[in-house]
């Protein structure tokens, strides 16, 4: 209704109304009527005062609004007589909605919603494989960027990128930073650019001409308190200084990139020689955009095509196309959601059958309700309630409470993503994206409304197919149960126990993989390991003697401290996941016909790296800190490389070298040592990839110092920062952590399905332990007469009680059944993340079959109980 | 009271409009006039006059404004709109149109056929 409120109009209408008869009545007096006399005749004449307003209302489109808010308040009211089924109702929808709606936010902000630049559907990333060496993914080289870069036609601008920290700042003020490095093509290959200043030029990628940098928003507000006279300021970078050239727009993310702070990516003109293309390391990554009208297929044919041409004149060709090599150009989105997305989707799923279950539950709740008011609804059917008024207050009814409970849906979403960050979710790709915003509320509100409309059909129809007659003859006060509602009600159920028993074997599937992934060792001692990260800025310690001059005394004093029994340190600590891979050659070997080179885990080592962390030593010897000034140059290899290379030998005496070639002599490593495997990049890795360990020599200045100690680690990390700065003042020691922490932060990908598909299940099993105590309560109340009229002939507790005792048996093992299949299928579908554990588990199966048979029992035989203890007396009496 | 004609269907809408585009009317006076303009020939009935006049209100074809009746009294009193000056105008010819056509239906004769 418009402009005017509706009071106003009632009033109004009144008064007009009254008038008018008061009108018509003076005429009639003054014909000489009595007024009395008039008075009656006036009315009588008008016709019935309330049903003229009734038209009027309906003239103004008032009437379908009043109807609906008398309906809604009759709704009210009878949600308010039942509270026990309301509040069942609006829990079952806003847990339901709501862990559908948290899910749905993170899938949405994950896997949906595109990268935040201009048409970033046409950008990809590429990166070089060599699946039959082992590596499945090694980036790019810089080589491939030059390569490339302008000679595809299929794309339209490509950069490089390589993520990185640097130490910003003022010494006695530094502080570590994540920064990028790219290429001067990066910001347009995007399609977003600076938004002050300029983007870095072609002449900033040589070393001598690289000191310039691009902040982002963030950065700048926080660093530079939003300076508009920045550029062209400079700033202190790893010792050195940087000019300021410009800040980018805000809002401003790359991929899951925190980085506050740009630089050029420089390099030699040796980094981009022919040699190094197949040098990328996972080091440098190549993104680009697709030109328009240019497809993803056209671009890795043309890549693949350049790739073979380059090969011509490769000396490195052969052994590259042995290793399976190729570049795969792969779209940018999916790519860095890739690894993620199939866990996202089996929650979605996992939390779709939550709510298929609150559903269906619901259902059941609700024609339950409706039965037992058939009496009452027959009754206003017979005394003229239209169908369509059934129908909609119907409507009415299940609307406001599925928007209810889509309201409390929305705020129980809204704090699931609270606790979705608390089990990691803010550290997947895009994680930090994660955010409950109006489009996922209006979403739910939308869900609620469709749940609303679906779940009043099957009620309406109930209402409507109640047989008027049989109904108000019948003498149970709910009428005759209509075998097709009561058919209805208990599919649903074994539709829920089906549903509750996939979830919960899933969850069985997940747990049990967990637990296997947790029951492997890592291959040294992890408890009581302290580690942290190091990088040493190449102004401070510009070569290797001075980085050795560095972590000797760091060493030495590590040691020195209480509490700390070894210490060592290494270019990567197993698990970190940035372990890298490179190729080691076998002094004399001959790769044998078809053979792949092989790529190792390869790591430099230091102090008493070994001891640290508790390797086992298999033969021969560990590296110690001698090794590393010897002339002789020395190496340690894990039980994998010696088995593979060494079948039949021992490994001991036997010479290698760095790469892929036969070197000189004098460049051979000897292998003093073969230690236990231990797991590289994750506990769940099956193959394993043979290692090598050269002593110290740093090659750059990152590394993570190793510490073994007597009490908690947590509590020496403190301590390890102490002596680090007591060293040299302006170096943080980064990403401190127990050796126990990292093994746990790597299982987050695995822990936190887990944990969230227990969840769902409990809340399944907790909907379906309600849905089938309702049903079965309902069953018994509805035959209380006939069991009345059967005790009263001689039926025993007993027999009443197992009748429905296994009418409950019956439902269940239907639905266990049909959940046998559907946990299969599930399985199935679960196999990418599951680990050592097959799709059909019997002891889960069985597992969960009890579980489920405990949970449903238990709501069997509370009704079942009711009824053997009906009285045939009382219930006789009843009507 | 004379002869009353029974109202034909759809034009009790045209006779409010026709009542009030001559002066602003409240609802009573509407009654009387269109009994005054029609000789007293049509007699509106009293229960369908307001529904009407509320039909024609929400379809803007005339506005309603509160005011003193002759004998003091607060009342509704209708005046045409623009909008439904236009109804009139129309269906007046209309109308007219309508009720030529069937005049000269019911004078035809034997010989004209």
């Amino acid at each position: 209704m418009t402009g005017m409120k509706r009071s106003d109009f009632e009033d109004g209408m009144h008064e007009e109304l009254g008038f008018h008869i008061e009108q018509y009545t003076d005429e009639l007096v003054r014909a000489g009527v009595p007024r009395d006399e008039a008075a009656r005749r006036a009315r009588i004449e008008f016709g019935g005062v309330n049903s003229v307003m009734d038209d009027c209302r309906e003239a103004r489109g008032l009437r379908l609004f009043d109807e609906f808010s008398r309906q809604l308040r009759y709704a009210v009211r009878l949600l308010r007589k039942t509270p026990g089924f309301t509040a069942t109702a609006l829990v079952t929808i806003a847990v339901c909605l709501g862990a559908n709606l948290a899910v749905f936010a993170m899938i949405d902000s994950v896997l949906l919603r595109p990268l935040p630049f201009p048409n970033s559907n046409r950008l990809v990333t590429m990166f070089n494989t060599y699946p039959k060496a082992g590596v499945e993914r090694d980036g790019s080289s810089l080589t491939n960027y030059f390569e490339r870069r302008g000679r595809i036609p299929a794309i339209e601008s490509l950069a490089a990128y390589r993520f990185g920290t640097a130490i910003v700042g003022d010494t006695g003020a530094t502080e570590r930073e994540p920064v990028t490095r790219v290429s001067p093509e990066f910001f347009l290959t995007l399609g977003t650019g600076p938004a002050m200043g300029r983007a870095f030029a072609e002449q900033e990628t040589t070393y001598d001409a690289d000191s310039v940098a691009i902040l982002s928003d963030g950065y700048w507000r926080q660093r530079y308190h939003s300076d508009a006279r920045i550029i062209g300021k400079r700033i202190r970078v790893d010792g050195v200084s940087r000019t300021v050239i410009g800040v980018l727009p805000p809002g401003f993310r790359f991929l899951s990139s925190e980085a506050g702070l740009y630089f050029p990516l420089a390099s030699s003109a040796e980094q981009r020689a022919p040699l190094q293309r197949h040098s990328g390391g996972n080091v440098t990554q190549i993104i680009a955009r697709l030109r328009t009208g240019a497809s993803l297929a056209q671009a890795q044919a043309q890549i693949d095509a350049q790739n073979s041409a380059l090969e011509f004149d490769d000396p490195q060709a052969k052994m590259m196309a042995d290793a399976g090599f190729r570049t795969m150009v792969i779209p940018l989105h999916a790519d860095h959601v890739a690894a993620i997305r199939p866990t996202l989707l089996l929650l979605q799923a996992g939390v779709l059958a939550l709510l298929l279950i609150g559903a269906v539950n619901l259902m059941n709740l609700l024609l339950i309700r409706a039965g037992s008011r058939i009496k009452e609804l027959a009754v206003r059917q017979a005394l003229g309630a239209s169908r369509s008024h059934m129908v909609s207050e119907t409507l009415v009814e299940t609307g406001l409470i599925t928007l209810l409970g889509g309201l409390a849906g929305v705020a129980v979403g809204a704090a699931g993503i609270r606790l979705l960050s608390l089990l990691g979710t803010d550290r997947l790709p895009l994680g930090k994206e994660i955010h409950f915003d109006l489009r996922t509320a209006l979403w739910g509100m939308a869900a609620a409304m469709v749940m609303g409309l679906v779940l009043a059909t099957p009620v309406a129809w109930f209402n409507l197919r109640g047989r008027l007659g049989t109904a108000l003859h019948s003498v149970n006060r709910w009428g005759t149960a209509s075998r097709a509602a009561q058919h209805l009600r208990h599919s649903f159920i074994v539709a829920q126990i089906a549903l509750a028993f996939i979830l919960l074997s899933g969850a069985g599937l997940l747990g049990l993989s967990l637990k296997r992934v947790m029951a492997v060792s890592p291959g040294f001692r992890a408890d009581h390991v302290l580690t942290g990260q190091i990088s040493l800025p190449g102004k401070n310690y510009p070569d290797p003697a001075a980085r050795t001059a560095f972590t000797e005394k760091l060493m030495t004093e590590l040691r020195a401290q209480a509490g700390v029994m070894a210490a060592g340190f290494c270019s990567n600590v197993p698990l970190s996941g940035r372990s890298g891979k490179s190729s080691a050659a076998v002094e004399g070997r001959v790769p044998q016909p078809g053979e792949s080179p092989r790529a190792n885990y390869s790591y430099r080592v230091g102090g008493d790296y070994f001891g640290a962390l508790g390797f086992s030593l298999k033969e021969g010897r560990f590296l110690n800190s001698e090794d590393a000034r010897r002339a002789e140059r020395v190496s340690v290899v894990d039980e994998d490389f010696a088995r593979y290379y060494f079948p039949d030998s021992s490994a001991l005496g036997r010479r290698l070298f760095q790469g892929t070639d036969q070197g000189k002599a004098a460049d051979a490593f000897t292998i003093v040592g073969v230690v236990g495997n231990v797991k590289q990049a994750g506990l769940a890795d099956d193959a394993a990839q043979g290692a090598v360990y050269y002593p110290n020599n740093l090659q750059d200045g990152e590394f993570f110092v190793v510490a073994r100690t007597g009490p908690p680690p947590e509590a020496l990390g403190l301590t390890l920062q102490k002596v680090v700065r007591r060293i040299d003042s302006d170096l943080p020691v980064n990403d401190v952590q127990s050796m126990d922490a990292r093994i746990t932060d790597s299982l987050v990908v695995r822990r936190s399905p887990a944990v969230l598909a227990g969840l769902f299940s409990a809340i399944a099993l907790l909907l379906t332990a309600i849905g089938t105590y309702g049903v079965l309560s309902y069953a018994v109340a509805q035959r209380r007469r006939e069991i009345g009229v059967r005790m009263a002939l001689g039926a025993r507790p007993a027999q009443i009680r197992s009748q429905f005792l296994s009418l409950a048996g019956r439902l269940m093992a239907c639905g266990m059944f049909a959940g046998m299949a559907g946990a299969w299928l599930a399985g199935q579908g679960m196999g990418t993340v599951l680990y050592h554990v097959p799709a059909l588990d019997w002891p889960v199966l069985a597992g969960a079959a009890c579980v489920m048979a405990v949970v449903s029992m238990i709501a069997c035989v509370l009704p079942s109980q009711r009824a053997a203890r009906i009285s045939p007396m009382e219930s006789l009496a009843e009507e | 009271m004379g002869k009353n004609a029974d109202l034909l269907p759809g034009t009790l809408d045209m006779l409010i409009l026709k009542a009030v585009s001559l002066k602003p009317l409240h609802g009573y006076g509407v009654l009387l006039r269109i009994r005054q303009i029609s000789g007293e020939a049509l007699e509106i009935p009293q229960g369908s006059l307001y529904p009407a006049l509320y039909r024609l209100e929400h379809q803007d074809l005339i506005v309603a404004e509160w005011a003193q009746s002759e004998n003091n009294r607060r009342a509704k009193y209708y005046t045409l709109t623009a909008a439904g000056r236009r109804r009139l105008r129309e269906e007046t010819a209309g109308w007219n149109r309508l009720a030529a056509a069937i005049a000269s239906a019911l004078n035809t004769t034997p010989e004209e056929v």
